[in-house]
């Protein structure tokens, strides 16, 4: 069951996380809210190899969640039921997605874009190749991080400090990513990759039973908060 | 028979500058043919490169004059190994050019297997490339040209950033797949001398971009020599330059007597979470080191030893899993930035990393600024090389003016405990000697100095050396009577 996920296509994936939008617009109030969630995470709980990794990214969409509660709560009327509903509408939206999308390899991706859906093998390709380097950004965030520290220029206690201190390394990374991007650009270009309008894929894209059988299971999580609704 | 090369009057003029890196270049390289081409920093000989592998229009706009022919298929390796990498599995990675070449599926496996042997990675095809070290990924990139059965080996410095003995794994393997195929091969090298023997031509450039020589290795050897030296480049046969010390005011610390760093019993679990859950890294095991003042001690062991990581963790930069450093009054990683920089130097391997401005003056005086010393940034400059270009952008200089700013950068506040990661890996004879000046001037002002450096010559001028292994002591490190 655990290896459900890691192994299934990543189309149906990218398609179990976004028919969690679809489940999310059911979301009306906190029955729905509490009856939606419920099965994702029950889901979640029954196929994800490791729960520990979905709880960082809960907490990454609890931070969202919680900023529109209270802005919901002061600005519509100080109703507690409606501000909580809003806040758990972006997590029903949000985090099948968000963790999801974690278990796309990005070969298997574009495979899959290229032969399946026969999108144009270039962008497809080019789009592969740079979220692979996505694993790369947070070792390059860390020496960032150190240098600006080394040098004296790292966030005191306060909080305004540590947000200044942050934008200014995304910016950083950002200038990192860029100029990591034309490097390897070059080194695609040299393996053929300028002159290849049309290419063979190494791999087939396949389509198993259990992708069915998972994409079945994403339409029926979406359709629950519609029912008890 | 396929793999030649032809020049004729090759210039290129990047976009916004005035003259031409290389201008009116004429080169013929037979079939089968294997050429060393050298000569100083900027001497464009990466440019030639990217010519020949028909990429100088990816790497940036310009104007390209004259002609440029080549025949066969091309494969070019590049000085970064990670650069290269396109998909997250081996075997895919070494599939992509195959893919762009359209061979059926089929057909592609064996070649791609028999590549993978050829360079002697034991791994499978679906071995994650995230999971390769330098030499390896240098390796991988290998194999995917042989796959593709390339015709001319176009080589980038494919050994600069490696240590010495990935370096000659990466070589002999280089060596062996063209004594196998009789591709025609081109390398560009800042440290000529492995190379010579394995080369029927050796061809010079000269500052501008014109061939000063053109002659065989043992003739090369024996003329040459002395010129490139002086120019910089790496030659057999000649000891490393004498480093060259700027004044003392420049390097000794504002505030002194330097403290003793003491490393005890230290050790690092390094974490990583993702998607298959959290894997732990023992990055350090129980590690005893000491960094007296008035002394440089190198922090040597092959790559993967935790030599970084612990010059990261003795300059507050690293939380420790157990053990501790001691001598500053309070463990480092728990000090404020400010408080950290005003004694603690640190040179980041990556000078691209470490830049905080768009300007090399503002550069070197910003962590001056910062801890409230006054610096005379003219003079640092000018020691570096690098008064002429003060109002330049950090990120446009070359690789070597970049890491004798990020030098600048770190250190020109004069710490009083200096740390350097990898600081003479790849860089030419004069850069080496501006940071081996450095850091010896340094130790005799008083600082303490590390480096963690697997550069031989580095080590024969460090007074202490501390050898780790699998991030252990390799040898017990003598603790240092009355410490604190």
């Amino acid at each position: 069951m655990r290896r459900l996920v890691p192994a299934a296509n990543p189309l149906v994936l990218l398609a179990m996380g976004t028919l969690a939008i679809v489940a999310s617009f059911a979301v009306r109030d906190l029955r729905t809210a509490a009856v939606a969630l419920g099965a994702y995470v029950l889901a979640g709980a029954l196929l994800l190899p490791s729960p520990r990794f979905a709880l960082a990214r809960f907490a990454a969409i609890a931070v969202a969640s919680v900023s529109l509660v209270s802005s919901t709560w002061w600005l519509g009327g100080r109703d507690l039921e409606v501000a909580l509903t809003a806040g758990l509408r972006i997590v029903v939206l949000a985090l099948p997605g968000a963790v999801l999308a974690a278990f796309v390899d990005p070969s298997r991706l574009a495979d899959q874009l290229g032969q399946r859906l026969r999108l144009p093998a270039r962008p497809v390709v080019a789009f592969a190749a740079a979220m692979q380097r996505f694993g790369a950004l947070r070792e390059t965030w860390g020496q960032l991080d150190r240098t600006r520290r080394a040098r004296g220029y790292g966030p005191t206690r306060n909080p305004l400090s540590r947000g200044r201190h942050a934008a200014s390394l995304a910016f950083a990374l950002l200038v990192s990513a860029l100029r990591d991007a034309a490097r390897m650009s070059v080194a695609m270009d040299a393996r053929g990759f300028a002159g290849a309008q049309t290419r063979t894929w190494a791999e087939p894209a396949p389509w198993t039973r259990a992708d069915t059988g998972l994409l079945a299971l994403g339409v029926v999580l979406a359709a629950v908060p519609w029912l008890v609704r | 028979m396929t793999g030649s090369i032809t020049l004729r009057g090759f210039g290129w003029r990047p976009l916004g500058r005035r003259a031409p890196v290389v201008a009116g270049l004429d080169l013929r390289v037979e079939p089968g043919e294997r050429v060393l081409l050298a000569g100083p920093s900027g001497a464009g000989k990466s440019t030639v490169l990217r010519a020949v592998a028909g990429v100088l229009a990816t790497a940036g706009d310009g104007d390209l004059l004259g002609e440029v022919e080549t025949e066969g298929r091309i494969g070019l390796l590049l000085q970064n190994p990670g650069d290269a990498v396109v998909a997250e599995r081996i075997g895919r990675d070494v599939a992509f050019g195959l893919e762009n070449a359209r061979v059926a599926p089929d057909a592609m496996w064996p070649r791609v297997r028999a590549a993978l042997e050829a360079v002697r990675l034991p791994y499978g095809v679906q071995h994650p490339t995230a999971a390769l070290s330098g030499g390896e990924l240098q390796r991988a990139a290998l194999a995917g040209v042989l796959a593709s059965r390339a015709d001319v080996l176009l080589l980038d410095e494919p050994t600069s950033m490696l240590d010495d003995a990935n370096a000659e794994g990466v070589r002999r393997c280089i060596t062996d797949v063209v004594a196998e195929s009789g591709a025609t091969l081109v390398v560009v090298e800042h440290r000529l001398a492995p190379w010579l023997d394995h080369v029927d031509r050796v061809v010079v450039l000269g500052r501008d971009g014109e061939v000063v020589a053109d002659t065989d290795p043992a003739t090369f050897a024996a003329t040459m020599r002395d010129d490139l030296a002086s120019a910089g480049v790496w030659m057999p046969g000649v000891p490393a330059p004498e480093p060259v010390e700027p004044p003392a005011a420049l390097v000794v610390p504002h505030r002194r007597p330097a403290p003793t760093l003491e490393a005890v019993a230290l050790s690092v679990d390094l974490r990583r979470t993702d998607m298959r859950g959290t894997v732990v890294a023992a990055a350090l095991r129980e590690v005893d080191a000491t960094l007296t003042p008035d002394a440089v001690t190198v922090l040597g062991g092959p790559s993967g030893a935790g030599k970084s990581t612990l010059l990261a963790t003795l300059g507050g930069l690293q939380r420790p899993t157990a053990g501790e450093v001691r001598g500053l009054g309070m463990p480092p990683h728990r000090m404020r930035s400010r408080a950290l920089a005003a004694v603690v130097g640190w040179v980041p391997q990556n000078p691209e990393h470490g830049f905080l401005t768009t300007r090399v003056r503002d550069e070197v005086a910003a962590t001056s600024r910062r801890v409230g010393v006054v610096v005379d940034v003219d003079a640092v400059l000018a020691h570096l090389g690098l008064d002429r270009l003060a109002d330049a952008n950090p990120y446009r200089l070359s690789g070597g003016e970049q890491r004798r700013l990020a030098l600048g950068a770190a250190l020109a506040h004069r710490p009083s405990v200096l740390l350097l990661d990898e600081p003479t890996v790849g860089q030419d004879r004069g850069t080496w000697a501006a940071v081996a000046g450095w850091m010896r001037a340094a130790a005799h002002g008083g600082a303490a100095v590390a480096a963690a450096s697997h550069d031989s010559a580095l080590v024969s001028c460090a007074d202490h050396v501390v050898r780790l292994a699998d991030g252990r002591n390799a040898v017990p490190a003598p603790r240092v009577e009355g410490a604190r």
